[in-house]
């Protein structure tokens, strides 16, 4: 009796030894009924109204929209590593920063066009992930929240300090006009269109990973990695590709973000906010589920623009007594608040409050 | 080599005031498992305090420290009780994201109430200094130096000798098994937030006496600078935190003669994390913090 030879770590934790793609693929449609196709009903139907909507307003309001793109597909990467793998990295808007100024780099020093160096940007982020991640992903709890943050700290220093390549302190400029342009710019109903295709992938590649084998080894990790590792999974793999792919969607929204912005310095794309937006529009919204943080991005940066343009230099005050508010009252997040309330028919806010105090 | 003695005096100074800024970070972290994001803005607001009593009134900041004290300890004992108890059991991003929420709403209101503006508490003495052969040590920093030695060494005193600070240390091994021997856990959490709170105000006093503050960057740095002495000297550790501060202090105005731009930030992070990496415990910690069970 012969034994097939393994497939090695990743494509065993990825697929599973004894169901081959396809195999699931097809289980996958034929397990399809109208009862549980719902969420994929829905999540196309909502990007036909987004392309439907685009038609009818001004482009300012798809200037708003596109950021509130932006932030769903952040959202749903740290909710990748931090909601299911329950890693609260600190650090994700190094992947952001890199992710921009590779893009930046590429196209302003060496004409190449937004097309090549969007791959090459996803790449960076990825092997940035790997590398950092192997000896990080070991440290656990804050220690990995506070490792991540000095990582991120620490490429912005670099990125700052490489003052040949990257232009440093003093920002970098993609040209966008005339034949010194490598690709034309986008102008903001391309960028409406290119932000919500990223944040509708970013979307899918949430709601597949959860359902998957990989998904259930993540969650595993998160209730207990030890006995995770007791069982079979190898958690190490798992948590890097799970650094890993959070890190490839927040690279190429910065690569995106990049160009958007045609004119940028470190401290824009290294901006220490964009990971605690990442981190409170997941937490608020609901950790560990999928539509936790599409409506937690949306939500949150609707109000914050909301707040922004009517209260002026109250904004950010009222921003903060919200996020307050919010933790004290939903600390599992609104939409598993509501979910389990649902479920249970208990709606009393007050037994939710109770439920982490001391 | 004088100005190599004159940047490692420098570094001494300002390593004990940073020192002094992280002990509150770092026991706060150490007993309760909090990451305390607005440290730093419970120490601008101790500036902004003895600020107000120096305009105003002529106190000087040294005389204005007890009030300071005293005014954020209740602030820190009344946070605590009614709002951080609240979601102390949650997962550790919740009570960042309350501390970070905190940080936007006591920073605005600063804001609001002080403008922007970088501020100052101006004293006769200060600026001075006196010479040691080729190095000159200013008389402010100086004092501020001995006054967060002095305080870190009375608090590691309450922490072994009395019995409150007993009563804290226990309840930062084991929660539960101190509310059994009789220790009011939600009590001692809030005295131990508003001990954080004051020493980060008298931290902010000291700062404002012998540079500038301002409520929009002072506190983000502060608060970096605690999260990085913190993780060095080890958690939960006041020597550690003195240590750590020394360290940083030092490190950071020798890497400011040897290095251009700001690559030394760089440098300090790499540290942090092969810190973090090698010896998560700290420099000097013990290994009780980092393998404790999170409850």
């Amino acid at each position: 009796m012969t034994q097939k030879p393994s497939a090695g770590p990743v494509a065993e934790v990825l697929q599973g030894r004894s169901r081959s793609t396809q195999g699931m693929f097809g289980d996958w449609i034929r397990s399809r009924t109208p009862a549980n196709s719902w969420p994929v009903v829905a999540g196309f139907a909502v990007f036909a109204a987004m392309l439907g909507l685009q038609q009818l307003i001004v482009p300012g309001t798809q200037r708003l929209l596109t950021s509130v793109f932006l932030f769903v597909a952040l959202a749903q990467a740290w909710n990748i590593i931090g909601g299911y793998t329950g890693y609260a990295s600190f650090g994700q808007v190094a992947f952001f920063g890199l992710g921009a100024y590779t893009v930046a780099v590429l196209m302003n020093n060496y004409h190449v066009s937004f097309w090549v160096a969007l791959p090459v940007a996803v790449v960076v982020g990825v092997l940035f992930a790997v590398v950092i991640g192997v000896p990080l992903l070991r440290l656990r709890g804050h220690y990995f929240a506070i490792a991540t943050l000095g990582a991120a700290e620490g490429a912005r220093e670099v990125v700052n300090n490489m003052t040949s390549v990257t232009g440093g302190g003093g920002g970098i400029t993609i040209p966008t006009f005339g034949s010194e342009a490598p690709t034309p710019y986008f102008g903001k109903p391309g960028f409406y269109l290119a932000f919500l295709v990223l944040a509708a992938v970013s979307v899918a590649v949430a709601a597949l990973i959860a359902r998957s084998r990989f998904g259930y080894a993540m969650v595993a990790v998160h209730e207990d990695e030890d006995a995770a590792g007791a069982v079979g999974i190898n958690t190490t793999v798992v948590k890097v590709i799970a650094f890993a792919v959070s890190a490839a969607i927040v690279a190429c929204a910065g690569a995106f973000y990049a160009f958007q912005q045609i004119e940028f310095y470190p401290t824009d794309v290294f901006d220490a906010s964009f990971t605690v937006l990442m981190v409170i529009m997941v937490v608020i919204g609901g950790s560990g589920s999928v539509v936790g943080p599409l409506a937690g991005a949306v939500g949150l940066e609707l109000l914050s623009q909301f707040l922004r343009v009517n209260l002026g230099s109250f904004n950010q005050l009222i921003f903060g007594a919200i996020i307050v508010l919010v933790v004290v009252f939903f600390p599992q997040g609104v939409v598993i608040y509501l979910r389990d309330a649902w479920r249970t028919r208990q709606f009393s806010i007050l037994d939710n409050v109770r439920r982490y105090r001391l | 080599m004088s100005q190599f003695l004159q940047a490692a005096a420098y570094g001494v100074v300002q390593g004990g005031l940073l020192g002094l800024v992280a002990v509150g970070f770092s026991l706060v972290w150490g007993i309760m498992n909090v990451v305390n994001f607005s440290h730093g803005a419970l120490a601008v607001t101790g500036a902004y305090i003895a600020w107000i009593l120096n305009i105003r009134f002529g106190v000087d900041p040294f005389l204005a420290i007890p009030v300071v004290a005293v005014a954020l300890f209740a602030f820190g004992y009344v946070l605590q009780r009614g709002l951080i108890n609240l979601v102390i059991n949650a997962p550790i991003f919740l009570t960042l994201l309350l501390t970070f929420g905190l940080n936007l709403v006591i920073l605005n209101g600063l804001q609001l109430l002080f403008t922007a503006d970088d501020r100052t508490i101006d004293t006769s003495y200060a600026s001075q200094s006196f010479a040691i052969g080729a190095v000159n040590v200013p008389y402010g920093r100086l004092a501020a130096c001995f006054l967060a030695l002095g305080i870190t060494v009375a608090l590691a005193l309450m922490m072994s000798r009395t019995r409150l600070g007993h009563a804290i240390g226990a309840t930062g091994m084991d929660r539960g098994a101190a509310r059994l021997m009789g220790i009011r856990a939600r009590h001692i959490y809030a005295v131990t937030f508003g001990i954080a709170a004051a020493l980060a105000g008298v931290a902010g006093t000291m700062i404002a006496t012998v540079g500038s503050f301002n409520p929009t960057t002072t506190p983000g740095q502060l608060t970096l600078d605690a999260f990085v002495i913190s993780v060095l000297g080890g958690l939960g550790n006041m020597y550690g935190a003195l240590v750590g501060g020394l360290v940083l202090g030092i490190a950071e105005s020798l890497g400011g003669l040897l290095l251009t731009g700001t690559w030394v930030n760089a440098i300090a992070m790499a540290v942090l994390i092969i810190t973090l990496v090698i010896r998560p415990s700290g420099l000097i910690g013990k290994a009780m913090y980092g393998g404790r069970v999170e409850v």
